[in-house]
């Protein structure tokens, strides 16, 4: 009990209000952007130890690490799980029309390296739209995401597919 | 202790013979083969015989697996056999990469087919393709750092054009720690060997926000030239591994040691662990990689803080005044005097505050404010983005010098003349040739050094458990504090031209501030607690200064410092040293050292050596 404690205190950020979200507390889902990540409690013991940080995880989204392996969670195959967890960077890098989370995120909604570009100025342009406040959550970008590549006429695809 | 051996192996045949008897032969050879003893991470033991680093009974088939690999061969064949109805739990669902190997090895063509579906679940999700090696580069203000960290990053298919590492796995050897002990016992307790060591599997991600954020270190990745067939192997050996603990010691059984290992699993007749019978500190065991001519390229990922300090480099006075100010509150950006400034400068400006924002948000909880503040800038950043960052590579970490040093030095203390004789196991101090560190940070583990007087007077002059300095800069944002800490037995001037040794625990704290990119100024107030049987008490406190000078120059390194101590007894002690290294070559240097002591105990003295410093491993 401790063990899991620790973990969720360390690895994952508080998204115990979205006790219900997709795939259950600690996936990420229901995380806000600009949320904290903690660390063991010095640079000391994280490079001694090279932080386990008390947890023996073993998978990526599925098996020891708490998180229900749900089909609504998956688009085109990868799951979307992944957004919470670089929702920050994300949120930079559509910013600024570029950056590894944003490829990342492209990749994830399956966006041909030909439209990728075209994707992170499209993004860029409709950054107030996709990252509304301060206080969207994964779930609300991905959904505002897919309603802005519906818009257009070249990515509309792979909003439709799922 | 053969006999029971014997009879165990005997008996555990047994089945086998039965069920397989063209095998029996081949075993004993089997069971010396070096790829065996890799799956089961066995080792020569001290007096003979084997052990494996496996410290977990759940790892091994046999009852004496641990000890004796061929018993261990034996169970496994016999186990691969078992009924089917074991489903998951199958032997050959619990132990891929043993089935594999043996199977090609005997050419099985009668084991019982198993759907093994948890293993297969989980191997198409990782879906390794290829292995690159993680190293964290040192941290100034974190010297333990500097011992570093490997990992490994596995990544999917076609990496480069369909992928992102940002989706790839990271495979972790570390302490398993329980519970919330304090922060020094941790740090013992991870020396010491009181913790397990575990392999993780987990997102990559989750690493690089590990290091690049919270601990504000950049990250190396070495591509290794593993074929897809060889990093799928590793990874089958990976869940033999699942949830199996290991001892786990800092110094030598640790990460990169464990890592070596599954490279050898990896890449049959790789030769990597033998390298380090002794310790494994990281970065040794990332050049032992290079040398096995493992690597393909290497990728360069800048911390946070790196990033951070990169984007405001170039900027000015005033322009450093709006970072602070939008840092400060983001209403400065409609600031009619801020509009004023040219846009392509406010886009560097904003994008400096930005990061200082959420630099200093780094492993706090999530607060509104700071996220309406962080969405505030960054809005401004998308009206008005600024050119991408590039951030220079620094020197790779590899091409530091080597962990071990040996010194020999000859010099003159007073009147008297002296050799000194030193070795430190680990690692680097303010003086040592320093491509590859950071300039102004120290960690030394375990050094020793002996003098030899006129006359073969040998002396013990200096056994220091650990001396550990930090000393990071003030920059025009960021305002880190400089540290220190050391503990050992020293040898101290002590009248009559006597000495005596002394055992001493001190630090100090303070700020560092720099004159220019290569001269770096300190002070800080210390402490000291000091065993010394001159005394009176058995310890004697005392507060006192640490200030100096340096200067990366032409030649090396040259430190210029004062300290002095006030003891509570009323002694005062003080010194000025001078040092100056000429770097001669990447494993050599000579040191140039003047000291000079004043105390009330003992008159002033003066000495003055010349050391030559030879950095190995």
């Amino acid at each position: 009990m401790k063990r899991i404690l620790l973990a969720s205190l360390l690895l994952t950020a508080s998204a115990s209000a979205f006790a219900t979200a997709p795939g259950g507390p600690g996936c990420g889902w229901g995380n806000m952007l600009f949320e904290g990540q903690r660390g063991l409690p010095s640079h000391l013991v994280a490079s001694i130890t090279n932080g386990t940080s008390g947890n023996a995880t073993f998978g990526m989204t599925s098996g020891t690490n708490g998180c229900a392996t749900d089909g609504a969670l998956r688009y085109n195959g990868k799951s979307m799980l992944v957004l919470g967890s670089i929702m920050t960077e994300l949120s930079e890098d559509m910013a600024m029309g570029e950056g590894e989370a944003l490829t990342t995120y492209a990749v994830v909604l399956g966006i041909k390296p030909e439209d990728r570009a075209h994707f992170a100025s499209v993004t860029r342009e409709h950054f107030d739209t996709i990252f509304s406040s301060a206080e969207v959550t994964a779930e609300q970008v991905h959904a505002a995401t897919l309603a802005v590549l519906k818009q257009d006429a070249r990515l509309a695809r792979y909003a439709e597919q799922a | 202790m053969l006999r029971p051996l014997l009879l165990l192996a005997l008996c555990s045949v047994s089945p086998l013979v039965l069920a397989a008897p063209s095998h029996a032969l081949a075993l004993p050879q089997l069971a010396d083969d070096a790829y065996w003893q890799s799956l089961g991470h066995y080792e020569r033991g001290k007096l003979g015989g084997w052990r494996s680093y496996v410290d977990d009974e759940d790892f091994f088939l046999a009852d004496d697996g641990a000890h004796d690999p061929a018993a261990e061969l034996t169970a496994t064949l016999s186990a691969l056999y078992g009924p089917s109805s074991l489903g998951d739990r199958h032997a050959q669902c619990v132990y891929p990469a043993r089935t594999r190997w043996l199977r090609e090895q005997l050419g099985l063509t009668d084991l019982p087919a198993i759907e093994c579906s948890e293993f297969k679940t989980w191997y198409s999700e990782v879906a390794p393709h290829s292995t690159v090696l993680v190293f964290p580069a040192a941290y100034l203000n974190s010297p333990s750092s500097m011992f570093g960290h490997t990992l490994l990053r596995v990544d999917q298919a076609n990496i480069d054009s369909q992928g992102s590492p940002l989706l790839s796995s990271a495979l972790n050897f570390g302490a398993y720690i329980e519970g919330m002990d304090n922060s020094i016992l941790y740090a013992w307790k991870g020396l010491m060997g009181g913790y397990p060591g575990l392999f993780s599997l987990l997102p990559y991600r989750e690493k690089i926000g590990e290091y690049s954020r919270l601990e504000n270190r950049d990250l190396w990745e070495y591509r290794l030239n593993l074929t897809p067939a060889e990093t799928g192997r590793m990874l089958e050996h990976v869940w033999e591994l699942k949830q199996i603990r290991f001892d786990y010691f800092f110094f030598d059984e640790n990460c990169s040691y464990r890592l070596l290992e599954l490279l050898e699993v990896a890449r049959p007749g790789l030769k990597l662990t033998e390298q380090f019978p002794l310790t494994a500190i990281p970065s040794d065991t990332v050049r032992a990689v290079i040398d096995a001519g493992l690597v393909e390229s290497i990728d360069y990922r800048p911390s946070r803080e790196r990033e951070l300090l990169t984007r405001t480099a170039s900027l000015e006075g005033e322009e450093l005044y709006w970072v602070r100010q939008l840092a400060a509150a983001p209403q400065s950006l409609e600031d009619k005097d801020y509009l004023a400034v040219p846009a392509e400068r406010r886009a560097l400006i904003q994008d400096g505050a930005y990061r200082l924002v959420r630099y200093r948000a780094t492993g706090e909880e999530r607060d509104s404010a700071n996220a309406a503040h962080s969405y505030r800038l960054l809005q401004a950043i998308n009206r008005n983005p600024p050119p991408r960052l590039d951030v220079e590579r620094p020197t790779l970490p590899e091409y530091g010098h080597e962990s071990r040093t040996l010194q020999f030095g000859i010099g003159s203390r007073g009147d008297r003349a002296f050799a000194e004789y030193g070795l430190r196991m680990a690692y680097h101090d303010l003086l040592d040739n320093l491509e590859g560190f950071p300039l102004g940070a120290q960690i030394e583990i375990a050094q020793l050094q002996l003098r030899q007087y006129e006359g073969s007077h040998w002396k013990l002059q200096r056994l220091d458990l650990a001396g550990i300095r930090s000393l990071t800069p003030l920059t025009s944002l960021l305002r880190p504090w400089s540290w220190q800490v050391a503990a050992g037995l020293e040898r101290l001037p002590e009248g009559d031209s006597d000495d005596r040794l002394v055992g001493h625990v001190n630090g100090g704290g303070g700020l560092s501030w720099p004159f220019s990119e290569d001269l770096l100024g300190f002070a800080m107030v210390t402490a000291r607690l000091e065993h010394n049987r001159g005394f009176s008490a058995v310890l004697s406190p005392a507060l006192g200064f640490n200030s100096g000078l340096l200067w990366r120059n032409a030649v090396g390194n040259l430190l210029l410092e004062a300290r002095g101590d006030y003891f509570h007894n009323g002694e005062v002690r003080r010194r000025i040293s001078l040092g100056q290294q000429f770097e001669l070559r990447e494993d050599a240097g000579l040191r140039l050292s003047l000291d000079r002591s004043f105390s009330h105990r003992a008159d002033s003295e003066t000495e003055f050596q010349l050391q030559l410093r030879w950095y190995y491993y």
